[in-house]
């Protein structure tokens, strides 16, 4: 009984306009989303060729200095570390041009920062930086036609096809002829939303088909075998969210008298759950946890330095002070102070912007969190969790890169233990080894993939799902049928 | 006139007893308040750090002695009504520091105010963007059921059984329905100013109270553009369902899909190639080697030496220290530090100098315009984007919101083109006091550099008719489609069949 009703919602559904329309647009979508991701310019294999002339060109920056001495190879860094580019953008864009692609090595570049006396010349020791996103776009420019945004146009779509499922019956009079038969509610109720669920699929399984199509026929993006499962993912969780929103309408459609009221309610509810929770919830941070605005970070910092500077004033030419002999193998006492001086600078620095991409990022992740009382967002960062995009992906990024900051110091300590001319005085260039180091020993940055934030929002759209069958059961069983 | 006043009053009270009427008021209203609450938060925290930074600004240029600090900055005031329409206010550049040897390039200019620049992946939300979305949705749902609607339920023919003509219907229903939406439009936008004048932080002129005013007439248009859509829709359709799906399929088109599909496509798809980053470094590179190629040259026949520095002559021992923008960078700036300036005389080196800085100047426009020239045609490509995008009016209409506040992308514009013009302003004033070959643009010994008559940057804002000039091609479009849109349901209402 239940295939039967369920085959009835297919058939009936197969024939309307907003079938029609829907097989049209949602493969539209998916041609328009391959032909943006897979063609033209900035595409994958453009961030791709990028991201490999950029690693190529740090590994020989390592090298180099590797060669020369451990010494300059402590002082001027690993060079600036590049997130690796996702070929899933075109699923799950991110919002990626608002999220910096590379921590970038200060100090480790040209002269800035650097001084020079009469009795020495220096380059301030390298540390990390987190350089802030682009700024000057558009809003429009936020919203992208990815697999994330066809999903969320989905949706909408999904209540134009339910917002009548039990409205319009009883409008018409055969719901109460449908229970007259030796049928259940709760199998009603699942039979409308198998029917729902199957006639969906079917333009979103074309859609996806053209559009994998495609994206494989520009061959600008490379699929490996692995992939094919993080795509299967995505369609499950297409599957969920849509699943969500029929369990919704289904609710509106039995809970008010007329397919119309339903309609209203839904349609303010996903407008609600599309773009205002998301929106405000995220901008409402800001005063829920409070953090110092940039300018007072870096005028802490300013501050900070300028006392240090004060202090040992490496700059000053006619008077005596903390670092008025240069540091050299012969001169340990000189070499231990430049060794204070620079190891306060770069723990200042370090502390001070560590903090500070901290704090932004915390706030970052508690919107995130509370915007997740919609499943639209969660969906979204499911989807972007799969993808490897967004700003999970930097955050687990961040935290790797200063696991290997750690590991390429330690390295450079352990390797200069070994030299038995060095002085060991970490890190004046003249205190430590100025032996060249084995390019291949240094140890390389690899970035590891994590789909753990997956995890979350998956869950809370399994929890959404239940949540909503829940309550469009209950609200079916309690319907009156005229 | 009374059949019409009937229609009229009827259409009203049949929509003002309505559950979306209610509904549909109820979120307007709620999420209009909450988009201004967010907002009027970030316009305070940007007012306040605009003040910050020109009390800052005071005090620094206090600090300067020499001529060559010379580091004045370009703030761009917060507006007000970006509260109502954000446009590029929250994520356009708000500072422009003016260095005479590095040409300004919009992209590197800074952002202040924000303490989180991370949070910009959230999709910033303003009223504009709530009539947007939650009007339009709600103008729909009042039209759709106006004529297939009755037509289903057989009230059509019984109206028009009596001596109604059917113009006279068309025009009450839509008046009908237009004086139902105009109450939640105008309080709903009410409540929002009213809530931005409470605010301390704000401080509406008359001005800007006009300007509000447009956006609320604008904000009219738009509903009945929207509405005049579903209406005539349902004069195309038979069942009401239909037009409501079809309705529903165009909004979604209209408001969601085209722009973005528009802005995307000109984005990946540019009509007009600019030149990559690296090619544009690059060639101010040479512009630069250029210059030390010229400068180079005339020194060497000013003192027989290429380097400035060795037209110093001293006695006994000194310290020459110079500081140098290094190469990739877009300027070349240097600063001497001579130690001690007693035992120097700088009387060659001041004339090099004279020389050198103007010509450094020179050498910063011409590396300007080549970012200009990249900066036009990223313009010119955004252009296209926009003239796709006004093919849906819902673009039409933040476009024109966008002008008459003077927070679109115009405005953003000529806040850097005002910047550039203040670089000007110092070097002229620079030249006038004839500070390049001065003692002062080096060394503090024979008297500080006198700042007190520098020029400080004013932002002006465009007048309100100049705004006007620049929304009157997007409000006559918005006009257009109402006329059309209209005509179009008339005729096709003439041409109804009733069976």
């Amino acid at each position: 009984m239940i295939w039967q009703i369920a085959k009835k919602e297919i058939y009936q559904n197969l024939m309307t306009l907003r079938f029609v329309l829907m097989i049209i647009l949602l493969p539209v979508l998916m041609v328009a989303n391959a032909l943006i991701y897979g063609f033209g310019d900035s595409g994958y294999r453009e961030e791709a060729n990028a991201y490999h002339r950029a690693m190529e060109s740090r590994l020989s920056h390592v090298k180099n200095n590797a060669q020369e001495s451990l010494g300059r190879l402590a002082m001027r860094g690993p060079g600036e570390i590049y997130k690796q580019p996702s070929p899933f953008k075109f699923c799950a864009d991110g919002t990626d041009e608002l999220i910096p692609r590379s921590i970038p090595i200060v100090g480790s570049g040209a002269a800035r920062g650097g001084g020079v006396t009469t009795a020495y010349h220096w380059r301030e020791l390298w540390s990390l930086e987190y350089l802030p996103s682009n700024h000057g776009s558009d809003v429009t420019t936020l919203i992208k036609i990815d697999w994330v945004f066809i999903g969320i146009f989905m949706s909408f779509f999904v209540i134009l096809f339910t917002f009548d499922a039990i409205a319009g019956e009883r409008t018409k009079g055969t719901l109460s002829l449908m229970m007259a038969n030796q049928i259940s509610r709760g199998q009603v109720l699942f039979a409308k939303y198998l029917g729902a669920l199957l006639t969906l699929a079917v333009p979103l399984i074309i859609g996806i088909l053209m559009n994998l199509l495609i994206i494989y026929l520009s061959g600008n993006i490379p699929f490996d075998s692995g992939d094919s499962l993080r795509i299967l993912g995505m369609v499950g969780l297409f599957a969920l969210h849509i699943s969500i929103f029929i369990f919704l309408g289904l609710f509106f459609s039995s809970r008010v008298s007329n397919a119309i009221t339903s309609l209203v309610w839904l349609l303010l509810t996903w407008v609600c759950l599309a773009f205002i929770f998301p929106s405000l919830l995220g901008l409402f941070v800001g005063t829920l946890d409070p953090i110092p605005s940039i300018e007072i970070v870096s005028s802490r910092k300013r501050a900070q330095l300028a006392n240090i500077e004060d202090e040992f004033r490496p700059m000053e030419l006619l008077e005596t002070t903390k670092l008025s002999e240069a540091p050299s193998p012969d001169n340990p006492s000189a070499t231990r102070r430049w060794a204070t001086y620079f190891t306060r600078r770069y723990e200042t620095r370090t502390r001070i912007a560590d903090e500070h991409v901290d704090q932004q990022l915390r706030q970052v992740k508690l919107a995130r969190e509370l915007t997740q009382i919609s499943p639209i967002v969660c969906f979204q960062h499911a989807m972007e969790g799969l993808a490897g995009t967004g700003i999970t992906r930097y955050m687990d990024f961040v935290k790797q890169v200063r696991r290997y900051r750690q590991t390429f110091i330690d390295f450079i300590k352990t390797a200069d233990r070994d030299d038995p001319d060095s002085l060991h005085i970490y890190p004046v260039r003249e205190g430590l080894s100025q032996k060249p180091v084995d390019p291949n020993a240094i140890p390389r940055f690899k970035e590891r993939i994590s789909y753990q934030s997956v995890i979350f929002p998956m869950g809370l759209l399994i929890l959404f799902n239940i949540l909503f069958f829940t309550a469009a059961q209950l609200s079916f069983l309690k319907c009156d049928l005229k | 006139m009374t059949t019409l006043w009937l229609i009229i009053q009827r259409e009203f009270t049949s929509n003002v007893l309505t559950s979306r009427f209610m509904i549909g008021f109820v979120v307007c209203l709620m999420s209009t308040a909450a988009a201004v609450f967010v907002q009027i938060e970030d316009y305070e925290k940007r007012l306040s750090a605009y003040h910050t930074a020109l009390q800052e600004h005071q005090e620094e240029i206090r600090t300067w002695d020499l001529y060559s600090q010379i580091n004045p900055k370009a703030h761009r005031k917060p507006n007000p009504l970006s509260i109502f329409s954000v446009g590029m206010e929250k994520s356009g550049a708000d500072m422009v520091s003016i260095e005479l040897a590095t040409p300004i390039w919009e992209k590197e200019a800074q952002k202040q105010g924000s303490d989180n620049p991370f949070l910009s992946i959230f999709l910033a939300i303003d009223v504009i963007f709530v009539f947007k979305i939650v009007l339009s949705v709600l103008a729909i749902l009042f039209a759709y059921n106006t004529i297939s609607g009755e037509r289903e339920d057989g009230t059509l023919k019984l109206v028009l059984s009596n001596s109604v003509p059917r113009d006279a219907l068309v025009l009450g229903k839509y008046l009908g329905s237009m004086l139902s939406l105009f109450p939640i439009v105008v309080i709903s936008f009410t409540v929002g100013v009213v809530i931005a004048y409470a605010s301390p932080a704000t401080d509406f002129d008359i001005g800007d109270l006009l300007r509000l005013l447009m956006i609320l007439l604008v904000s009219l248009l738009y509903v009945s553009i929207c509405y005049l859509l579903g209406m005539l829709l349902s004069v195309w359709t038979k069942v009401a369902s239909t037009t409501l799906i079809l309705s529903m399929f165009v909004w979604g088109i209209l408001t969601i899909v085209h722009s973005n599909l528009a802005t995307l496509a000109v984005v990946k798809f540019p009509m007009h190639k600019s030149q990559s980053e690296k090619e544009v470094r690059q060639q101010i590179g040479t512009i630069w080697e250029d210059f030390k190629k010229e400068r180079t040259a005339q020194v060497l026949k000013m003192i027989g030496h290429a380097h400035p520095i060795s037209a110093i002559s001293y006695e006994g021992e000194i310290s020459v220290g110079l500081n140098m923008s290094s190469p990739g960078e877009l300027g070349f700036e240097e600063f001497y530090a001579l130690k001690p300036i007693h035992k120097m005389d700088t009387t060659k080196f001041q004339a090099v100098l004279g020389y050198q800085e103007p010509l450094r100047i020179r050498y910063a426009d011409k590396a300007e315009e080549i970012l200009k020239r990249r900066e036009a045609v990223d313009e010119r490509n955004r252009q296209l984007g926009r003239n796709i995008s006004r093919l849906s009016f819902t673009d039409v209409y933040g476009f024109a919101v966008g002008a008459i506040t003077d927070t679109d992308r115009n405005s953003y514009n000529d806040f850097i083109n005002q910047a550039r013009n203040y670089k000007r302003q110092i070097v002229d004033y620079l030249t006038n006091k004839n500070v390049f070959s001065a003692r002062a643009w080096f060394s503090r010994d024979q008297g500080k550099a006198e700042f007190a008559d520098l020029p400080i940057f004013q932002h002006r804002s465009n007048s309100l008719s100049e705004n006007l000039s620049l929304a009157l091609g997007d409000i006559f479009i918005l006009l257009a489609w109402n006329v059309s849109l209209f005509m179009g349901t008339y005729v096709s209402f003439l041409r109804y069949d009733l069976s």
